[in-house]
């Protein structure tokens, strides 16, 4: 008992909005929802939730990188891109028997992850900071959509795996789980579902401790005051590294699982409108604040598929609108502001009861 | 025993000699005062000593290690520690978490609550712990910074001009904080203008014109100085 | 072919690299040096100045006005963008990336759904002309002309009007300049649309040398980066060397490999730069001068 409780309170402190029985009560509440939904619901529609989940982890890599690191990156969908087209490579090559599938996820994404460490290196040891980051990560994520693009020609292939330029590569095999007798294949569908569900939760969880520990604490240091981390005897540079290290796997996460979702990775996922759709869902969620992005990426993605009835270039005017409004009215987020507002009230609320 | 050794410290950006062939020695348990007209060089001293500036020419020796060549980080794990000009708190976290930071490198658990404890207590700040640091005073701000630098339990502590912006008895009460640390075993090199503040504390004082030690001595020696009184009252003319 | 026009072919292709670079980037590089904030909207200017000349020239108005109404226009935008959003975000220059980032999506979906996925172009003028087996564009020669002319009106601009004066006194101390009576926000407005209408000038130029897309502001967005990047905060002793270290380094690239490794080569050379001078030339150059 003892010990559950002191995991509990590994998982609240400053850096997250959220704590005691209350929300703990509400979080298990929406998980055993989520859990039960696919019951009530038919294949096509928690094919489309299983979708909406998988761009959350990119969502939270942004928030890992620019809301608590204070290092604004647009290069999260060119990690995304090299864990898609990486998983791609690899199970085309190799196929999907004895649970490959599983390996060349775990193997894509470390490929972005390596990525990461080379482009932050430069970055983060150059000391690079600001607006410049964000530069020169766009820059790379330009360049590689740029490089895919042009790789129509049958001479781009890696082994059996034709990067077929502009129209990206299809018919990747989906994850399969090796099983005696016959191995278990996760259509985007409810196997995908209970799988994305599961690593979500536990991604929430793990980023949850990991920012209320004390390397949270040094990472939101770093973004009010590099210079005082520093004299602290912080090595800021690390820290900023492992960061952006962190966040580039969580986005390589999400590009694998978008890849295995559609059975396809196209360049242009990694393009001007790709890269921009993240940073909306995360500023209009609330940057500096997991639950916050989560909520606010299924909603702002909710919201943006209601609205492509009328056509994608509405709906992306409306976008571009609602980031312009977000950081001039709201700049720490809607869904932010509304659970802080919240708090106050059950604050005041349990305060007259006692 | 010298705690700090600064031997002919060159620094210049293009043309202008900002420290010119600086020697400065700091004994170990000495409070010791830098005192100069603005544009001295006292500010990229600091800098220098603390690793964000790097000398032109000329050595950086702290407990008898040459620390020249290390990065800022590698300096404050040798016992070094400073407090900035300009309060850098951590503005958008609470006091609490400000002094967590500072201290959970070296304590964990129950006794780093009972550290933050005491140091909330030796700053006076025990009533504002859940408030955001930006929103405290300006003489709060430099206390916490004060405190902040001050858990890293430094063998020198650097402080930029600790009572800038403070009423006179929060100078004072500054004064015996600094007296406090002393007592206790820590080294301390201040930039000050605050004269009362110098006479409070300084057991030496050393005076930096155009980037050159011009003269250094005890307070009463220093004000004796003519040459000194003649360099401000030349900044004050100019 | 002999060896001179091995180097006239070489000396062609940088001069073509470096005004590229040269007039995408400077419009974001003044803005980029005045206020520290880097518009992401950039492409988007510079398509707006494109679709203007086209259109002005559609309507029979002669090239050359037809760029410089291009270039008032999206001056014009500038100045409504800065006093709707820019303005109220100096304090926060991460936020004005996000904000402009937004105005971006807004102006090229906006265009697709106004003017549909293309638009007429404008025919190069000019002809070509031959040196040894090679036939050479005479536009080209003409933006590489238009690049130097751009600097040259700058470093005008900034060193002999009053104008100039107060935003070179705004960018070093905005609250001196303030105090002594310098309307900031003016200068702020004007330094912004300038850094528009130079975007506009750069769309309005190379016009006549593309297909027009609502997309095509992201052909000249990296090239713009990379260069601001390389060169630092200050158009002349940043923008112009960066374009032309940038350029041999495209050049030679892009006639080895082509033009995607020219790009690729670009970006390298981009974040070796950085590590290696992290306030771009002109911060190595003003740190040695002062």
């Amino acid at each position: 008992m003892t010990g559950l409780l002191a995991m509990f309170r590994r998982l609240e402190g400053p850096q997250t909005v959220g704590r005691g029985p209350a929300f703990w009560a509400l979080f298990a509440l929406v998980l055993a929802a989520a859990l039960a939904y696919p019951l009530f619901s038919d294949g096509y529609t928690v094919g489309n939730t299983v979708y909406f989940f998988v761009w959350v982890f990119i969502a939270l890599s942004l928030c890992l990188i620019w809301g608590y690191g204070g290092s604004l990156s647009f290069g999260q969908t060119a990690f995304f891109g090299i864990a898609g087209y990486g998983y791609g490579v690899l199970t085309i090559n190799f196929g999907s028997a004895y649970g490959f599938t599983l390996l060349a996820l775990v193997i894509a994404v470390a490929i972005a992850a390596l990525f990461a460490v080379l482009l932050g290196y430069f970055m983060f040891f150059g000391r690079i900071a600001g607006v410049f980051l964000g530069i020169v990560t766009l820059a790379v994520t330009l360049m590689l959509e740029r490089f895919m693009a042009q790789t129509a020609g049958p001479e781009w292939r890696i082994g059996a795996a034709r990067l077929n330029g502009f129209n990206g590569m299809s018919a990747m095999p989906p994850l399969t789980i090796p099983w005696p007798g016959e191995p278990i294949v996760l259509f985007a569908d409810i196997g995908l579902y209970y799988l994305v569900l599961g690593l979500l939760v536990l991604v929430y969880l793990a980023l949850r401790i990991l920012m209320n520990s004390s390397f949270g604490n040094v990472i939101v240091a770093i973004r009010e005051n590099p210079e005082r981390a520093e004299m602290l005897g912080y090595d800021i540079r690390k820290y900023q590294l492992i960061t952006f290290v962190i966040g580039a796997a969580l986005a390589g996460l999400s590009g694998v699982l978008y890849t295995v979702w559609g059975q396809y990775i196209t360049p242009s996922s990694m393009g001007m409108t790709a890269a921009a759709l993240p940073l909306i869902w995360v500023a209009v969620g609330g940057r500096s604040d997991l639950t916050s992005t989560v909520i606010g990426t299924l909603v702002v993605l909710a919201a943006f598929q209601a609205l492509t009835i009328y056509g994608s270039q509405y709906a992306l005017v409306f976008m571009g609108v609602l980031l312009v409004l977000t950081v001039l009215i709201a700049p720490n987020g809607l869904v932010l502001g509304a659970m802080n507002w919240l708090g106050r009230i059950a604050a005041r609320f349990t305060q007259r009861a006692g | 025993m010298s705690l700090l050794e600064l031997r002919k410290l060159n620094k210049h950006f293009g043309g202008l000699h900002v420290t010119n062939s600086v020697d400065l020695t700091l004994q170990a348990g000495e409070i010791h005062c830098l005192i100069g007209p603005n544009g001295a060089g006292k500010s990229t001293l600091f800098r220098l000593i603390l690793g964000e500036h790097h000398p032109g020419s000329g050595d950086i020796l702290f407990a008898g290690e040459d620390i020249t060549a290390l990065k800022s980080f590698a300096r404050i794990h040798r016992g070094l520690s400073v407090k900035f000009q300009v309060p850098g708190v951590f503005r958008g976290l609470s006091v609490r978490q400000n002094l967590e930071i500072a201290l959970q490198s070296r304590h964990r658990g129950t006794e780093l609550e009972a550290e933050i404890g005491r140091l909330l207590h030796f700053l006076g700040l025990e009533s504002e712990h859940t408030q955001i640091a930006g929103n405290l005073s300006h003489g709060q701000k430099q206390w916490l910074e004060i405190g902040m630098a001050v858990s890293l339990k430094p063998r020198l502590l650097l402080l930029d001009e600790p009572t800038a912006g403070m009423s006179p008895e929060e100078t004072h009460l500054t004064g015996e904080m600094v007296q406090r640390l002393n007592a206790d075993g820590m080294t301390v090199l201040a930039i000050e203008h605050d004269m009362a503040f110098v006479r409070q504390v300084a057991h030496r004082v050393t005076v930096l014109h155009l980037g050159q030690v011009f003269a250094q001595g005890s307070i009463d020696e220093i004000v004796a100085d003519e040459r000194v009184a003649a360099i401000y009252l030349g900044q004050a003319h100019a | 072919m002999d060896i001179a026009t091995h180097v006239f072919s070489a000396l062609y292709q940088f001069g073509d690299a470096f005004a590229f670079l040269v007039l995408s980037a400077c419009g974001l590089a003044v803005i980029f040096g005045m206020m520290g904030v880097i518009n992401l909207a950039h492409g988007e200017f510079i398509m707006c100045g494109a679709y203007v000349t086209a259109a002005t020239v559609h309507a029979g108005l002669p090239l050359p006005l037809g760029i410089l109404t291009g270039t008032l226009v999206s001056a014009l935008v500038g100045v409504v963008v800065e006093l709707a959003v820019i303005r109220h975000l100096y304090e926060r220059p991460l936020d004005t990336i996000v904000a402009t980032w937004g105005l971006s999506l807004i102006a090229t979906q906006g265009t697709l759904i106004m003017v549909g996925s293309t638009m007429a172009g404008v025919g190069t003028p000019f002809g070509s002309f031959q040196v040894g087996d090679y036939s050479y564009s005479i536009y080209r020669i003409v933006l590489f002309c238009a690049a130097i002319g751009v600097l040259a009106a700058l470093y005008a601009l900034f060193n002999w009007t009053r104008f100039g004066v107060l935003a070179r006194a705004t960018i070093q101390v905005p609250h001196m300049a303030a105090a002594l009576g310098v309307d900031t926000r003016l200068i702020y407005s004007l330094t912004f649309a300038c850094g528009a209408g130079l975007a506009g000038l750069a769309g309005g130029l190379y016009a006549p040398t593309m297909t027009l897309v609502p997309t095509m502001g992201a052909t000249f967005i990296m090239e713009a980066f990379v260069t601001v990047v390389i060169g630092g905060a200050d158009v002349f002793l940043g923008t112009a060397p960066a374009g032309a270290v940038l350029a041999v380094v495209k050049s030679v690239m892009t006639s080895w490999q082509g033009q995607l490794f020219g790009q690729i080569g670009l970006l390298v050379a981009v974040i070796i730069v950085v590590r290696v001078l992290p306030k771009g030339i002109s911060g190595f150059v003003l740190r040695e001068r002062t």
